[in-house]
């Protein structure tokens, strides 16, 4: 029982951390993005759904062995757009890895190159 | 026995003619930018254009990413190398690098990372980033088999006459690849292509609007991570107002910074600008209240805040944010 309760403490206590910096410094002024947003009551429902899209992605991120503050610092530079993409999709997502050039291609495009290149 | 030999060769130009119309009719769906390019070169772009200085790091293994973003960080201004970036970028479960620490992990750095648009002018803009001597990130498919091979590589130059584009790539400091090669490898990540800016200047493609949201999204970042990076979002925000003036969110986000930093008197200036272009934004003139009232004139402020209220109407975005700043400017008439 007492360990439910140590994790739901814990799981407010990553979105309360999470939430802080993204909550504006004053209360009088209205933030840039506001500009091009929609309207407030989706921005209502949609930050929250950010935060836990946030959550969920820190996690994954730790999940897949990169260390705690790293997955902080790393979902903290993403944008809430970038956020909800990536959320349950790390798995999925092209991820750049290769380098040079696979001979098959070179092959095939050889030929076509010879033909015309541009 | 003449015959045949006529029917055989006639038979052979019969198939070549077969193959080169499958072949020519094949290349137009498969690289329809590169098609286009011969019929609608646009206008005032140079046939030939290479960026002379930017720094090659060769990839080591899986370390495309990190590599590509080394090089035009770099540029950019950025003392880097990929193996600082790599755990910041890098997935080592993934054996790679996704597209969005790509973008994000610029802003870190006070850089701003701008996704080029992708659309049927794609190759384009990305030809007009280089002319411009801004080096852009591309990400390649170079799988054959239907499996994909995902590959960061940067397009550092082209020569359009001889068909050809150069790249830092992998383990070549200048990569030659045909117009063709590239497009049907970049084609399939849907022409994805990023640059990375230093906060003073702007790519060649942007529009106010996206780009502004990119120095938004650096501007979330960079205050996270030590001075002088935040000083850097008020000079981007003040290049993007320079070169577009129009721009509200570049004025709203300018005077943010400046009324962050205390500098009411300048962030009034600055709003002051916006409304005189847009005497109807409801954020300018809320903000305006604001900053005007923190200045200590009240009678002013609430002028403002009035005519913000008519404009927010009753259900509005701002109505909350209008009605606690109006509420916060009255309490300190009171007090005074």
């Amino acid at each position: 029982m007492q360990s439910i309760f140590k994790k739901l403490l814990c799981q407010i206590l990553v979105i309360a951390s999470i939430m802080m910096p993204f909550q504006t410094a004053q209360a009088g002024m209205i933030g840039a993005e506001q500009a091009t947003s929609s309207t407030s009551a989706q921005a209502g429902r949609s930050d929250i759904n950010n935060f836990l899209n946030r959550a969920e992605t820190i996690n994954q991120l730790q999940s897949m062995g990169i260390d705690p503050k790293a997955a902080k610092a790393r979902v903290a530079s993403m944008t809430n757009s970038e956020v909800n993409t990536l959320a349950g999709k790390i798995n999925t997502l092209p991820a750049g890895a290769d380098s040079g050039l696979v001979l098959l291609i070179l092959v095939v495009f050889f030929i076509w190159y010879f033909a015309f290149n541009r | 026995m003449p015959s045949t030999t006529a029917r055989l060769i006639a038979g052979g130009c019969a198939f070549a003619f077969a193959l080169t119309t499958l072949l020519l009719g094949g290349c137009a769906s498969m690289v329809p930018q590169t098609m286009a390019l011969r019929t609608e070169w646009p206008a005032g772009l140079p046939l030939r254009s290479e960026i002379a200085d930017v720094a090659f790091f060769p990839q080591v293994v899986l370390q495309c990413g990190p590599a590509a973003l080394a090089t035009v960080m770099v540029k950019a201004g950025v003392a880097t190398t990929p193996d600082a970036l790599a755990p910041m970028v890098f997935l080592p479960q993934r054996e790679g690098s996704l597209q969005i620490d790509m973008l994000a992990t610029p802003r870190r750095y006070g850089r701003v990372s701008y996704l080029l648009t992708t659309d049927s002018r794609a190759f384009t803009r990305l030809l007009i980033e280089v002319a411009a001597g801004n080096p852009v990130i591309v990400l390649q498919d170079l799988g054959v088999t239907g499996q994909s091979r995902w590959h960061y590589a940067v397009v550092v130059g082209y020569d359009y006459p001889a068909g050809m584009l150069y790249l830092r790539s992998g383990k070549s400091a200048r990569l030659s690849l045909p117009f063709t090669m590239l497009e049907y490898t970049w084609k399939k990540s849907a022409y994805w292509a990023m640059v990375v800016m230093p906060p003073t200047a702007i790519p060649a493609t942007a529009d106010d609007t996206s780009y502004v949201e990119s120095i938004h999204a650096m501007a979330h970042a960079a205050p996270r991570y030590p001075a002088p990076e935040n000083g850097l979002v008020k000079v981007a925000y003040q290049a993007a107002l320079e070169r577009w003036p129009q721009s509200l969110a570049a004025a709203i986000g300018l005077a943010n910074v400046y009324y962050d930093q205390g500098k009411l008197a300048d962030a009034e200036g600055v709003l002051r600008d916006a409304l005189a272009r847009q005497p109807h934004s409801i954020i300018v003139l809320n903000n305006l209240a604001q900053t005007v009232s923190d200045l200590g004139r009240h009678d002013e402020a609430l002028r403002l805040i009035d005519r913000a209220t008519a404009l927010a109407g009753v259900d509005g975005k701002f109505v909350e944010a209008v009605k606690q700043t109006r509420l916060l400017i009255q309490q300190r008439m009171q007090a005074n």
